[in-house]
């Protein structure tokens, strides 16, 4: 159990010759972090000005279907954010992973030892699934709500439905924050380990 | 290892580099309390569909202030998480100050003048010493205390607004001061989330530099990059907007129509946390580029020293 650990081979390891490198999550976490910041910083404004432009229908006595209509796209494009922003934080603790990984391995490649790596531990895969999941969630809440927006500006929803619709999306929403906010701190949770797994191998590599 | 003032942001000198992390643990499972609360807030919102009028806004009330306070809780879980990384970073900075002599052996000389220069991994600063701490660290380090306890004071006092405006509905003022206080409470507590981040940038820094200066080696220090004033700039912009929000929440709570102001509030406040949130994503990003900077740093100093 690695709980007691008090040497690198009581971990799940992988021992090679050769550093590993950054494993496929990392791989991609490096890689996306910055197309869904991006995403994110682009869609919270638009998402802001959209609640101005429906609070100005509101004032100006606009039909209650657009207002209503607003109010999904607001929701949709402001999730869409949320959804990218925490993918990009997602894909960030995986570089950080990614720079322990790679440089860990470099190191002990470097003195000539055998190179000890962790191996994926369950925390990661919690990190990995719950990400999936609330990012699917969220994903699909948003286009529900841009798809009822549409529908209920072309007169195919009625405004009772659209309520519903919103009533049921901001529980699915909801939910899927939550996930992902546990996912992530899964994420951090692991580096945790790994920073143990490190203090512990440093040592062992003095001749 | 020195005690100082920081001393809860730094391991105890006795303290056992092997032992698991506690906070660890226990921000696990503060978080899944806080996602136990959510669900139970989520079933309740699938419930008030087949409400209407009254019950189904006091369900709605009571509802939106439960997976607050869950978010919330969640949120705290991190903050602890990220304290743990904090005093891990530290028991990993002693055992690599332990090892490295042995590792190197006579340390190579460097040429390098003191001053700014260029590596593969950005621009750092060389020193002879280790270099003082930055203002916007002895900053983080002082305030997520205070962000993560306030911000959860306010999200639970926002709770218990939703429980009155549950038993009160139609009620205009509650719900303003609920959604004010909730969403301010949230904004705090990300900035707390901000702060520990900085608090960690803190000890990679600092800990790089004593370990290079214990070496008797020049200390290369990465510059303050692009991400990490990026990152401070986008939080006091989220800040600002959460408290924009509060503000504007508790102007229109003794209002009989809160329609038109609740409409751009609501995106406002949820501006503010998505600002935060896309700083705490770029402090990430500054932790792995000064990471990778470490490692490439170690390696020199191993490749220059006697025993390469």
């Amino acid at each position: 159990m690695s709980d007691n650990a008090t040497a690198s081979s009581d971990f799940a390891i992988e021992v090679s010759d050769k550093g590993l490198g950054y494993n496929k999550p990392q791989q991609m976490g490096r890689k996306l972090w910055a197309p869904m910041w991006v995403m994110a910083i682009m869609a919270f404004p638009v998402a802001f000005i959209l609640g101005i432009v429906r609070s100005s229908a509101i004032a100006s006595g606009e039909a209650e279907s657009t207002i209503v209509a607003l109010g999904h796209t607001t929701t949709g494009v402001m999730f869409i954010g949320f959804t990218a922003v925490f993918a990009a934080i997602s894909f960030a603790i995986a570089r950080i992973l990614g720079e322990f990984r790679k440089g860990g391995g470099e190191i002990q490649e470097l003195v000539g030892s055998d190179v000890r790596t962790l191996k994926m531990p369950p925390t990661v895969k919690i990190f990995i699934l719950g990400m999936a999941m609330a990012t699917m969630t969220l994903l699909i809440a948003s286009i529900i709500h841009l798809v009822v927006a549409g529908q209920v500006s072309s007169g195919a929803l009625s405004l009772v439905d659209a309520e519903t619709a919103a009533i049921n999306l901001e529980a699915v929403r909801r939910l899927g924050v939550a996930v992902y906010l546990v996912a992530i701190t899964f994420g951090l949770a692991t580096i945790t380990r790994v920073l143990r797994f490190q203090a512990i191998r440093i040592r062992e590599l003095t001749p | 290892m020195t005690i100082t003032a920081d001393a809860k942001l730094r391991p105890r000198a006795d303290a056992d580099y092997r032992a698991p992390s506690q906070q660890k643990s226990r921000g696990i499972a503060l978080a899944l309390v806080g996602l136990a609360i959510t669900m139970i807030a989520f079933f309740g919102n699938l419930a008030a569909v087949g409400q209407s009028g009254a019950d189904q806004a006091s369900t709605l009330a009571w509802t939106f202030g439960v997976t607050t306070t869950g978010f919330a809780l969640i949120k705290t879980a991190i903050a602890v998480v990220l304290w743990g990384v904090i005093l891990k970073l530290w028991l990993r900075a002693d055992s690599i100050k332990a090892s490295l002599p042995a590792l190197v052996g006579k340390p190579g000389a460097d040429p390098t003048n003191l001053g700014d220069h260029d590596t593969p991994h950005g621009k750092v600063t060389v020193t002879a010493k280790a270099p003082d701490q930055l203002p916007i660290h002895k900053m983080a380090k002082k305030m997520f205390r205070p962000m993560v306890a306030m911000g959860l004071m306010l999200v639970l006092v926002g709770l218990i607004v939703s429980f009155v405006e549950a038993g009160s509905v139609p009620n205009t003022a509650a719900s303003a001061w609920k959604q004010g206080l909730q969403f301010l409470g949230e904004g705090m507590l990300l900035g707390g989330i901000a702060f520990l981040l900085g608090t960690i940038l803190w000890a990679i820094r600092t800990a790089g530099g004593e370990v290079q200066e214990s070496l008797g080696v020049k200390v290369y220090t990465p510059k303050m990059p692009g991400t990490a004033k990026a990152f401070v700039v986008l939080m006091m912009l989220g800040l600002m907007a959460s408290i924009v929000q509060f503000i504007g929440y508790v102007s229109v709570a003794g209002n009989s129509d809160v329609r038109i102001a609740f409409a751009w509030l609501g995106p406002l406040r949820e501006f503010g946390l998505g600002l935060i949130l896309a700083g705490v994503a770029l402090a990430l990003v500054a932790i792995g580029n000064v990471l990778a900077f470490q490692f490439y740093r170690i390696q020199e100093l191993i490749r220059s020293g006697e025993r390469s």
